[in-house]
Formats: C-alpha cells, structure tokens, sequence
C-alpha cells in the first residue's frame, strides 16, 4: 500500500524518514512517499484536504486544525506521539549581553530577560521574540519564559520566523531572539548570531512536541503505519545508531545541513554552556498518546488567548488522541 | 468586478507566476495590486502596506507568518484570517489544487474575496500548464538533438545514409518497445564511453 506523508525538514521529522530509509515501511507492507512541506500551514491544509494521507506534525496544530481553529475542516487523529522536547530559546549576542543574568539558572535568566524587555516596553521600543506558528509548544514555551521571569507576556512582540529565515532575522536584528526546534538553534548560535539561552524542557517538561498525525479514512493502512513509524522512533532512540541517522538526516533532499549541526540535536551533552536540561526524545517512553498531553494542549490554549474557555472541552482531546490506536497495533512490538 | 478600494497582496516564491497573478488583478478592476518579496521581513511589509487581502502560493514559507498576523494572536491591530469557506469544499479544493490560499482582514464579504480567488486559480493554473508546455517542449527538443547524433554516429560508423540509420534506430524501438529517443541516448552514451 502506498502512503503519502508531509513533513517539515526538522530533526524530529527523523521517525519518518528512518521508517522509509531503513526498511521499516517495507517491512509492514508500506510504501512511503514523503513530501517537504515548505509551511505548517500548507502540510496542515494537504492534510486536511487529503493530498496528505499523513504528517509530522505540531502537536497543538493537530488538535486546531480538528477542532476548526486553524484551517479547512478536517478529520485528524493522532495515533502516535512522535517526539518530546527538543525546542530552545536563541537569543541575539546583544540581547545576551544586555541582559547579563546572574547565574546560569531559568530564574537567573528569565528574570535577566524580564527586566531588559520591561526596559524595552518603557522605552516603546518592544523586543521582538519569534514562534514557528501559532498553535506550537514553542509559542507556549515563549509565554512561559515570560512568566518564569515575571514578566506580562505582551510585554514582547511575537512574530513568526520561518527556520530558514532565523540566522538572517537574528543578524538583521529583525528579532531579538526566536524559540525553534533542532537543528535551528544549533546553525544560529553557530552562524555567530545567537546564543541558546534556554532548553524548552526547563519551562515545559516532556512537552508533546511532534505528533504523527492522520486521516480517520486511513482504517486498514493505519495499523501497519503505526508500527512501522513506532519501529523507526525506536531505531531513533539508539544511542548506537546516531550517526547512521545524522549521516541519513543531513541528505540534500532531508536536512541538506552540515552534520555537527544536526548531530548537536542528538548530544545530551553538546553546548554545555548555560543550556541545562532536556534534548530531543524519540522512542518506546515517548510513543503513546498521552491524553494529560492534549489536555495540557488546551490549557496553553486557554493560557494564551487562542481559545475561550467553552470553545473546546477536555472531553474532545480524546476524539483526537488515540493511545487505544497505538496500544491495539504495538502490542507485539 | 470593480474592487478600486481594494488592496491585495501577493506573495510568491516564483517571480513570474506573481507577475500573471498581479496582472489578472488589475484587469479585473482591482484597484492596488502590490507584490511582496518573500523575505525574513514580511511581517513588517504587511503591516505597513495594509492590505485587504492577502493571496499567497502554498510553496512560500512565509506562510506561517501570516497565520501568526490572524486573530489568534495578540498585539495585532488588523488581524487577518485565513479564508475557509467551510460551505464550499469544492472551492477549497480548486485553491489549494492551484496552489494558492488567501488571507483576509477581518470584516471583508466572502463573495468579494471569491472573485479574487477565482481569478486567482485561473491564472495560476494557466502558469502551470505553460510551465508543463514548457518543459515537454524543451523535452522534445533534446531527444531530437539526441536523435540527431545519433544517426550521425551510425551512419559514420557503418556508412549508413541519414535515411538508412534512422530506419535502423526505428526498427530497434520497435523491436524493444522503447521510444527511439531512448535507442538514440544508449547509442550516444556507449559512444561516449568507447571514443
């Protein structure tokens, strides 16, 4: 059977490609094409339209596009969890230097940042701070660095910066910082226009990062989706496969980047400078849908004004959030 | 259509299919057609540009940008809002099909933007067939370059007259059913190879 699923070249995207590259796929009987999206908006809506059978995908923006908050009407479920964690906070070496926080904690630097972007509101000159869309952890992740220090969060501008856009958007100063994905953080602070100030992980623990994400039509091919899919975010979490993924990864119609930069994503201890915490997770521990995920899904929501309290209920998290789906197929993994 | 008081943008990766697009606009009476380049900037060009709509093909990545302008976001004081007619999947489809999505400043009726997205998806789709034209044009004038030498290594090989070595060529498509440009490019290769 032949599936068609989007993704969007990021290092957690690494489940599907390895379920294609490695054998995976083949071996359930499937037969992956796999299509670059070159926007969230763009995977959500082929998605939604069925040109996609399924995707990589934010985990809040599958929860919106089924809800009809973001984009044309569709039928998403999502059987399995992709990644967790992964993001960080990159902030512009002025911004840095301004802000000369107190000690290498989250409190230190949230309340360095704070007060430097208290500064900025007063001198009507508003740091700007940029997301990958609206509907992702990173732009909950943003608000939470807000808070951690104190700070109201519309004390910032939030734009969108599209990944490829983030090293010229730091260097032209047309934001002060971005929270983004592997390997983004990675190519500005090396770039020379950035340095990574805060891992996700400190200000959202075991964020829902990427999920898988499909059609309720998909019926029959699912299970064997799953599976495959569930397969290669094991392969993934191997420590001993790393470089094999990395070297597969960094391919021109993958990643098409430098492999020290896409490896980093991999380094538990890579930039030990200030950047404590949690990397990018794939594998068994991740992989089940895990309900409090969505539920915390819609309470960032809530928390940022994207939706009002009546507008979607806990209850709907589980017509989405499917953990009987991956049990019921991954039983005899 | 007469849409003088409209202002639409239009984002587009590829410089000339925006041109089409740009063009078919102002034919059709709309009264600023202004086209936005796809840069790291486009959140500031919106803003001070102002537009009543935004057109933008599905391949940009500035995409996102946009959605992060609508009115799910805080801070913006013209949201905009992706145009979904929900009563109208067929519509939806021909859209994203031609490769485009529209955002709209709040407030604008749905029967204008639809005359917009209809122009829209016809010139698009009109680039896309040139664009096909295009390349199985340029596709049937490198297999009859190819055809051409390869005769010339035939006949120089085996002193075949012009005729005589494309009756040859001919005869080896048919006999493998293969299309005789395919005949002509292992000829040219193996001859590249052996000179």
């Amino acid at each position: 059977m032949r599936l068609q699923l989007g993704y969007v070249p990021l290092c957690d995207a690494a489940p599907l490609i390895v379920a294609h590259e490695f054998g995976f796929a083949r071996a359930e009987g499937l037969d992956l094409d796999l299509s670059a999206e070159p926007s969230w908006a763009t995977l959500r809506d082929r998605l939604a339209l069925g040109h996609l059978d399924g995707a990589h995908m934010l985990a809040p923006l599958a929860l919106a596009s089924r809800f009809a908050l973001s984009g044309p009407p569709s039928d998403l479920i999502v059987p399995l969890q992709l990644s967790r964690d992964g993001n960080a906070i990159t902030l512009s070496h002025g911004l840095w230097a301004e802000m000369e926080p107190a000690g290498t904690t989250l409190d230190a630097i949230a309340r360095a940042f704070a007060r430097v972007a208290q500064v900025r509101r007063e001198a009507g000159r508003p740091l700007t701070l940029g997301t990958v869309h609206p509907f992702s952890c990173h732009t909950y992740q943003l608000r939470l660095f807000a808070e951690a220090g104190g700070l109201d969060p519309s004390a910032f501008r939030t734009v969108v910066v599209p990944p490829q856009h983030s090293v010229e958007a730091l260097a032209r100063n047309l934001v002060d910082g971005f929270c983004a994905g592997a390997p983004w953080n990675a190519v500005a602070a090396a770039a020379g226009h950035g340095h990574v100030a805060v891992l996700g992980s400190l200000l959202a623990p075991d964020a829902p990062e990427k999920v898988l994400a499909v059609s309720e039509r998909l019926d029959g091919a699912l299970p064997p989706l799953i599976r495959a899919v569930a397969r290669a975010g094991r392969w993934c979490a191997d420590p001993d496969n790393r470089t094999e993924l990395v070297h597969r990864l960094i391919r021109r119609n993958y990643l098409d980047l430098d492999a020290t930069l896409v490896g980093a994503a991999f380094a538990q201890d890579a930039s030990a400078e200030t950047t404590a915490g949690v990397h990018l997770r794939f594998g068994a521990a991740i992989q089940e849908p895990d309900l409090r995920c969505g539920r915390w899904i819609l309470r960032q929501m809530r928390l940022s004004q994207q939706i009002a309290a009546p507008d979607v209920q806990d209850a709907g998290v589980a017509t989405v959030f499917r953990p009987d789906l991956y049990r019921h197929a991954t039983t005899d993994l | 259509m007469t849409e003088t008081n409209l202002t639409v943008a239009v984002i587009d990766p590829s410089r000339a299919r925006a041109a089409i697009l740009e063009e078919g606009l102002r034919a059709a009476g709309v009264g600023r057609v202004v086209v936005l380049p796809d840069t790291a900037d486009l959140t500031e060009r919106v803003t001070a540009l102002k537009p009543d709509v935004v057109v933008i093909h599905l391949e940009s990545p500035s995409r996102d940008i946009l959605e992060q302008m609508s009115g799910v976001s805080r801070q913006v004081e013209r949201p905009v809002a992706m145009f979904v007619d929900r009563s109208d999947t067929t519509m939806m489809q021909a859209a994203v099909d031609a490769g485009i999505s529209a955002y709209v400043v709040d407030g604008l009726r749905a029967e204008r933007i639809k005359s917009i997205l209809d122009i829209a998806i016809l010139r698009f789709n009109a680039f896309a067939r040139l664009q096909r034209e295009l390349s199985e044009a340029r596709g049937e004038l490198a297999d009859r370059k190819l055809i051409e030498r390869a005769k010339g290594i035939l006949m120089s090989l085996k002193g075949l007259s012009e005729d005589e070595a494309y009756k040859q060529l001919r005869r080896k498509a048919m006999n493998e059913k293969r299309k005789i440009a395919d005949i002509a490019r292992a000829i040219v290769t193996t001859a590249d190879l052996l000179g």
